[in-house]
């Protein structure tokens, strides 16, 4: 609406002074010249509100003042006292938080590719027209959607466990390994088995993206003789590059963000041995088991840097191998 | 033991620490405590109160504010509890924000951290007035003294004792090891019953727990911790202690990994050890855990290199404490004087949360069964009882933790000896330091 229409001239007045009027009148009255743009935008950050708020008194604040907690030393009961780079000095000195980062780089680079293959290769076996492919579909999705519940690490824990399932399972075939959750060595391998189970999330997105290739490729790739390993690698894989940048990227991150079930496996305590004190069990158990705060916050920040350099070096990786739709040879 | 299951990125765990400053600015200290409340029966007042422990302790907890708030209608108390790691997880941060419960059932280990800060409620006022302390021994009454002020009431007592299972042992053709004797003879008498226990063993490893390190030192007169809360020992003596251990670390004892496997379970809970050295209330934890019945069950002393020494000690099991931001004040302290004195409360916790203090409880409390053989084993060990050793300091906590960590870790082959007394006078300064 503008104030034009409204004012519109009696009929018979002089058509030249209609234009002049109104303007002269906003002027007068103060009004701000809103045009209908700016007045939606208005609208759109008046809606806002709410997040807003949510965002900069309960994120973005916080965050800062993690960021200066970072370099302080800090037990919630005394006041924050300055100490600078100490924080991050004794980092690089202490042998759990070594520790704490060496399995979990391991877990993030050799957890996350197993999980992506196994999604990818679910996805395609799910691709194929069939009976039953909606069962089969909610079925591989089920573990994701309870897989970050404590009962699946509990039921997981007892799986694992000495004359569990897999113990006596192995047994029969005569690996005879005894109980994983009790043994340093062979805790990473189950925490890698229990993420690779819950590939449902990235296995939607992959089924997705191959839904979207078109199958005249796959038809010129039969007529030029392909077979399946060639359609693979020829056609699929650099179809469906987006996706797996898009799910390598989440993947990735989220493995960096170990955290429940590790915590619920160890019982909270990290062991045996130090062997599921992934960085943010480490975290976690420095915060609010020790309440060396500032160490916990230096610890978060670096796993922030750590983590957005990783998606950068990504990102500058994905113009080797990503193709988006225009640029397929 | 479990933990509070919740997910937390990385940035949201510093987060939440930080909100929490964020929004109710850093905890002053508080206001000084207006003593001695006189109590209006009249007036309609609600208590918070909270504990740690398991559902059993909840049960009790529960049934005995319903006799409280029977007492006093015009009272209604607001009882909640957690298990013990995310208990003082929990208090933390409220003290931090300055939201901590009106009455709180409180460790010795962390009077300290909060009492000197100002966090607690000044109960000496009380004493006399809404709390009748007449039947608690002066010794115990002083243990949640702090700077001549009590911050804390002792609820009740235990003492380090070590549990074995005479009906195993018996199948086995084995006696019980008789206690009080050197460590060695213990170790001998551990490796005995692994040759001959077919897939029972005869303990875990002792120097896991800091607890039986404090006994060994205490035995050469030395504490944990000096009266100026420093380390009261240096790594000669914790490198000799742990190495102590070596020969049953081989393979006479519970190994690790079954234990890991076994956690929150203990070897002994689980059966698969013959004798556990822990403080004398676990016991129904125990009967709980491994089906075994009271009568299986023997208490005896733990080893030490001193007949004579004065080394085992009656340690407040819990304390009761307010919060110095309360405003419930009389109410608060009549509530924890009935949870102290009261014999129909007796009669319902009997010894699970140890032998209560108060006189007048512990003869409400009809002690019978396991408790029953807590107390006697209590009443055994007088001659070996010497004072309590000075308030941990703040810290304390965290060290036993970390004591323990590395014990485990050294008998999973993990880590070695030195490298595990280094880590822990690392851990240990900064610890001290926080």
């Amino acid at each position: 609406m503008t104030t034009t229409q409204r004012q519109s001239p009696p009929a018979g007045a002089p058509t030249g002074s209609a234009p002049s009027g109104p303007a002269s009148n906003r002027r007068a009255g103060g009004r701000p010249k809103l045009s209908e743009k700016k007045r939606d935008g208005i609208a759109g950050y008046l809606f806002l509100t709410p997040w807003l708020i949510g965002f900069f008194v309960l994120t973005l604040g916080p965050m800062l003042i993690s960021l200066y907690l970072a370099f302080t030393k800090y037990n919630l009961f005394t006041d924050p006292e300055w100490i600078g780079l100490d924080n991050f000095t004794r980092m690089f000195a202490d042998p759990q938080y070594q520790q704490s980062v060496q399995i979990t780089l391991v877990y993030v680079l050799v957890g996350t590719p197993i999980k992506l293959a196994a999604a990818l290769g679910v996805a395609m076996l799910l691709n194929y027209r069939s009976k039953g492919t909606g069962f089969f579909r909610s079925a591989f999705y089920a573990p994701s959607l309870i897989g970050a519940s404590v009962s699946v690490a509990i039921v997981w824990r007892a799986m694992f466990n000495a004359d569990g399932p897999v113990d006596t399972g192995l047994g029969f075939l005569g690996v005879d390994v005894g109980g994983w959750v009790g043994n340093p060595a062979l805790v990473m391998p189950m925490m890698i088995l229990l993420a690779v189970w819950q590939f449902g999330a990235p296995m939607v997105i992959f089924l997705a993206g191959l839904k979207q290739i078109p199958g005249e490729l796959y038809e010129a790739a039969d007529v030029d003789g392909a077979g399946p390993w060639r359609k693979f690698r020829s056609v699929t894989l650099p179809m469906l590059s987006p996706v797996i940048f898009f799910n390598l990227l989440l993947e990735m991150i989220g493995a960096f963000q170990i955290f429940a079930s590790a915590f619920i496996i160890s019982s909270g305590t990290g062991g045996p041995a130090g062997s599921t004190n992934f960085y943010t069990v480490y975290l976690y158990q420095r915060a609010f088991g020790d309440l060396q705060m500032g160490y916990a916050s230096a610890m978060a920040w670096l796993l922030l840097v750590v983590v957005g350099i990783a998606a950068f070096v990504l990102f500058r990786t994905s113009k080797f191998w990503v193709h988006y739709g225009g640029d397929l040879k | 033991m479990f933990y509070k299951h919740s997910r937390r990125t990385a940035t949201a765990v510093a987060a939440t620490a930080a909100t929490i400053l964020a929004l109710t600015g850093c905890a002053g200290s508080g206001p000084a405590a207006e003593g001695g409340s006189t109590f209006d029966p009249d007036k309609e007042v609600t208590v918070n109160f909270t504990w740690w422990g398991n559902d059993d302790r909840a049960a009790k907890y529960t049934e005995a504010i319903e006799l409280f708030e029977k007492e006093y209608p015009n009272v209604t108390v607001n009882g909640t509890f957690t298990d013990y790691p995310s208990y003082w997880e929990k208090r933390t941060t409220e003290a931090a924000g300055g939201g901590l419960p009106d009455v709180m059932q409180f460790d010795y280990s962390q009077m300290d951290s909060f009492g000197s800060r100002g966090l607690l409620y000044n109960l000496t006022p009380e004493y006399g007035e809404n709390i009748d302390v007449d039947s608690i021994p002066e010794s115990a009454l002083s243990v949640g003294d702090i700077d001549g002020d009590s911050y804390g009431l002792i609820s009740s007592t235990n003492a380090w004792a070590m549990f074995q299972d005479k009906t195993q042992l018996a199948s086995l053709g084995l006696e019980p090891y008789e206690g009080g004797t050197g460590w060695d003879d213990y170790y001998d008498w551990i490796a005995d019953v692994t040759a001959k226990g077919g897939g029972v063993y005869g303990g875990a490893d002792p120097t896991q727990r800091i607890q039986n390190f404090e006994l060994s030192l205490r035995q050469e007169g030395e504490n944990l911790y000096t009266d100026k809360g420093e380390l009261g020992f240096d790594e000669g003596d914790l490198t000799d202690f742990w190495e102590s251990a070596s020969d049953i670390r081989k393979s006479d004892i519970v190994p690790q990994q079954r234990l890991e496997e076994l956690n929150p379970v203990s070897g002994f809970g689980a059966n698969i050890a013959a004798s556990e050295l822990t403080w004398d209330n676990f016991g129904a934890g125990y009967i709980a855990d491994s089906g075994k019945s009271v009568d299986d069950i023997v208490l005896t002393t733990p080893p030490t290199s001193d007949a004579d020494a004065k080394d085992l000690y009656l340690k407040p099991s819990m304390l009761l404490a307010m919060s110095s931001k309360t405003k419930v004040g009389a109410a608060g302290a009549k509530l924890i004087d009935f949870l102290t004195n009261s014999p129909e409360v007796g009669k319902i916790f009997g010894a699970s949360r140890g032998i209560p203090a108060s006189e007048t409880q512990r003869d409400g409390a009809e002690l019978s069964g396991q408790d029953a053989n807590v107390l006697a084993y209590e009443e055994s060990i007088t001659d070996r009882l010497g004072d309590a050793p000075p308030l941990p300091p703040e810290g304390a906590a965290s060290i036993e933790q970390k004591f323990w960590d590395l014990g485990k870790s050294i008998d999973l082959g993990a880590i070695s000896i030195d490298d595990a007394v280094k880590q822990f006078f690392d851990e240990a300064e900064i610890a001290l330091n926080n």
